[in-house]
C-alpha cells in the first residue's frame, strides 16, 4: 500500500500532541484535587465549603442507584468530580450539621405525632385500634431516633438538637387546622416519613463518620417502613375500607392493590431530602 | 519529526503489517504512559481511604470490622436457622481470616475482592430473591398454595420485579468494573435454608414467611455492607435498596399478623458474607 509521508507525518504528530495535552491537563487536575484532600486533612473544611460539598453529594445522589452508571455515563472528569463530593471529603462540620438535621426531623416528628394522638380519631375513643398503636409505636421510635442522632452529634463534638425543624415545623402548625379525619393526618405523616426517609438515604453516602452513617443507615429503612404502613393505610381508607385495617388483615377481602401500594419504587429516592443545614443548632 | 522528514513528499511504500506494527507500537508507547496517571489516581484514592479512616476516629477498628464482616459466620438468616451452610461453605471464617485482609467471593467473574466481593454477594441474594418469588408464584398457579389473595399475588410480583431490579443495578457495577455479571444466585443460603425450607412450603403463610426471612437478610446484609464499602457509589446503591427491602418485610410482617415496623433500629442480624458460594 502507499501513504503519504507527509500526511502521516502530520497525523502522527497531532496524535502526539493530543496526547501529551491531555496527560498535562489530567495531572494538573489531580495534583489540584491531591492538594485539596490534604488542605482538609489538615485543617477541616469550611463550613459554607461543606455544605457545598454535601449538597453536591446530595445531588450526585438524586441519581439514585445508577450512581457508578452516571459516572461511567458523564465520564473521567465528571467521576473525579464525584470523587471529591465522596464521604472522605467531607468534614466532621457537615456530618454534624447532618445529625443535628437528623435529629430536628426527629423531634418535629415526635411532637406532630404527640398531636395527633390528642385528636379523637387517631388517639381516642373512635380512633381504630391498629391505627392508635401504630401511632404511638411510630412516636417512640422517632424518640429513640433523636437519641441516637444526639448521641452521634455529641460523640463528634457537636451539641444535641432537641428543637425541631424550623422549615418542618412551618409546614406541620400549616395543616394543623386541616387535621379533621384519619386521611389529612395520614397523609402529613406520610409526608413527614418520607422526607425523614429520603434525607437518611441520601446522608447515609454523604457522611464521613463511620459510626455515623451507620445510625444513619439503621434508620433509614425504619421510616420507610413507616411510609410503607402508612401507605397501606391510606390505601384502603381511600378506597372506603378502613374497617380492613386490622391486624392481622383479612387478607381474602384486601384489594390486589393494598400489596403493593407500600413501596412503589424499586429505589429509594432522594428527591425529598433535607438541606443539611436546615435543621442545625443556631 | 525532523524537518528532512517532513520535508520529503515522497509516498513511502509500506505493507499493512507494517502499519499496524507501528500502529501497535504507538499504542506502547501511549499504555507505557498510563502508569503514571494510574499512581495519580491510586494516590488520590489513598487519600481518600486515609480521609475515610481519619473521620472514622479509628482506622484499626474499621479495618477488624471489615474483616469481622467479610469473615463473619452469620448463620442465621430471619427465624431460619442456617447451620448447614456453615458446612457446606468452602470458606471457613477461622481458616481464611489470617491469610487475607478481604475474603474473596466466587462468582462467574473469578475471584472478587474487597467491594467487588460484597457487589457480588449482593447480586447473588437479589437474584435469588428473584428466584424465591418465581417459584413461590409458579407454586400459586399450580395451586399448591391453597387459595392465594389477589393482595398476596401483587405483593409476590412486585417485590420480585424490584429484586430483578436490585440485580440488575448491583451486576451494572460489576460491569463497569469489567467483570462480568453475576448471574448464579447465593448457594450457600439456597441450598442451605432455602430449598429445604421451600419443600416445606404449603400455603400463603410458609411462602411470607420464606420471603420475610429473605428480605430480612437482605436488609441487614446492606447494612452491614454500608459500613463497609469503601465506594461512594456502592454506598448509594445500598443505602437506596435497603430502605426498599424493608418495606418489603413491613408488609409481610402485616400480611401474617405481626406488627409491620417491629424494631426501631435495622439490624444487622443475618447478614451474609462474602465467603457465601455465588454461582
Amino acid at each position: 500500500m502507499s501513504i503519504d509521508q507527509r500526511t502521516l507525518a502530520e497525523r502522527v504528530e497531532e496524535s502526539k500532541d493530543l496526547h501529551s495535552d491531555s496527560m498535562r491537563d489530567t495531572h494538573a487536575a489531580l495534583d489540584e484535587m491531591v492538594d485539596v484532600g490534604h488542605e482538609r486533612i489538615a485543617g477541616g473544611v469550611d463550613p459554607d465549603e461543606g455544605h457545598q460539598l454535601a449538597s453536591e453529594t446530595s445531588r450526585l445522589l438524586s441519581g439514585g442507584v445508577m450512581g457508578g452508571g452516571a459516572l461511567a455515563a458523564a465520564g473521567f472528569g465528571a467521576a473525579l468530580v464525584a470523587l471529591v463530593g465522596s464521604p472522605a471529603f467531607a468534614s466532621q462540620t457537615t456530618d454534624v450539621q447532618m445529625l443535628q438535621t437528623s435529629a430536628a426531623i426527629e423531634n418535629l416528628a415526635v411532637a406532630t405525632y404527640q398531636v395527633a394522638l390528642t385528636l379523637p380519631f387517631i388517639g381516642g375513643a373512635s380512633a381504630l385500634p391498629v391505627v392508635k398503636t401504630f401511632v404511638t409505636t411510630t412516636m417512640n421510635q422517632h424518640a429513640d431516633h433523636a437519641k441516637a442522632f444526639n448521641a452521634a452529634c455529641i460523640t463528634l463534638g457537636g451539641k444535641a438538637q432537641n428543637n425541631p425543624d424550623p422549615t418542618l415545623l412551618a409546614v406541620v402548625n400549616k395543616a394543623k387546622p386541616t387535621l379533621n379525619g384519619p386521611a389529612p393526618v395520614v397523609a402529613l405523616a406520610i409526608e413527614l416519613e418520607t422526607g425523614a426517609a429520603e434525607t437518611y438515604v441520601a446522608y447515609t453516602s454523604a457522611l464521613s463518620n463511620l459510626n455515623a452513617r451507620k445510625v444513619t443507615a439503621s434508620i433509614m429503612g425504619i421510616e420507610a417502613q413507616h411510609v410503607a404502613v402508612l401507605l397501606a393505610v391510606q390505601a384502603l381508607i381511600a378506597a372506603g375500607h378502613p374497617d380492613l385495617i386490622t391486624l392481622p388483615p383479612p387478607l381474602a377481602q384486601l384489594p390486589a392493590a393494598a400489596g403493593s401500594v407500600g413501596f412503589p419504587n424499586a429505589f429509594y429516592k432522594t428527591d425529598m431530602a433535607r438541606p443539611a443545614t436546615e435543621g442545625v443548632l443556631k | 519529526m525532523t524537518d528532512d522528514r517532513r520535508a520529503n513528499d515522497t509516498p513511502i511504500q509500506i505493507s499493512e503489517a507494517e502499519l499496524n506494527a507501528m500502529t501497535a507500537d504507538m499504542d506502547d508507547m501511549h499504555h507505557a504512559s498510563l502508569p503514571a496517571l494510574r499512581d495519580a489516581v491510586d494516590e488520590f484514592k489513598q487519600l481518600a481511604d486515609d480521609l475515610r479512616s481519619h473521620a472514622a476516629g479509628d482506622g484499626a477498628k474499621t479495618a477488624a470490622s471489615r474483616r469481622q464482616f467479610l469473615f463473619g459466620s452469620g448463620v442465621v438468616l430471619g427465624g431460619l436457622a442456617l447451620a448447614a451452610c456453615a458446612s457446606s461453605s468452602k470458606t471457613s471464617s477461622t481458616t481464611t481470616a489470617t491469610n487475607a485482609p478481604t475474603t474473596a467471593v466466587s462468582s462467574g467473574a473469578g475471584k472478587l475482592t474487597g467491594d467487588l466481593a460484597i457487589v457480588a454477594l449482593a447480586a447473588g441474594l437479589e437474584n435469588l430473591a428473584v428466584g424465591t418469588y418465581g417459584a413461590g408464584i409458579a407454586a400459586a398457579k399450580a395451586g399448591k398454595l391453597g387459595t392465594v389473595p389477589p393482595a398476596v399475588v401483587n405483593f409476590a410480583t412486585t417485590a420480585q420485579s424490584h429484586h430483578t431490579a436490585h440485580a440488575a443495578a448491583w451486576n451494572a457495577v460489576l460491569r463497569q468494573a469489567d467483570k462480568p455479571a453475576v448471574t448464579g444466585v447465593d448457594k450457600t443460603v439456597k441450598t442451605g435454608v432455602v430449598d429445604p425450607a421451600f419443600a416445606k412450603v404449603t400455603d400463603v403463610a410458609g411462602l411470607a414467611n420464606l420471603a420475610l426471612a429473605l428480605e430480612n437478610v437482605a436488609a441487614a446484609t446492606y447494612l452491614n455492607g454500608i459500613g463497609l464499602i469503601q465506594g461512594v457509589a456502592g454506598i448509594q446503591t445500598a443505602a437506596s435498596i435497603q430502605p426498599v427491602e424493608l418495606q418489603h418485610a413491613a408488609i409481610l410482617n402485616f400480611v401474617l399478623g405481626q406488627y409491620p415496623v417491629p424494631n426501631a433500629f435495622a439490624l444487622t442480624t443475618g447478614a451474609r458474607v462474602p465467603s457465601d458460594v455465588i454461582g
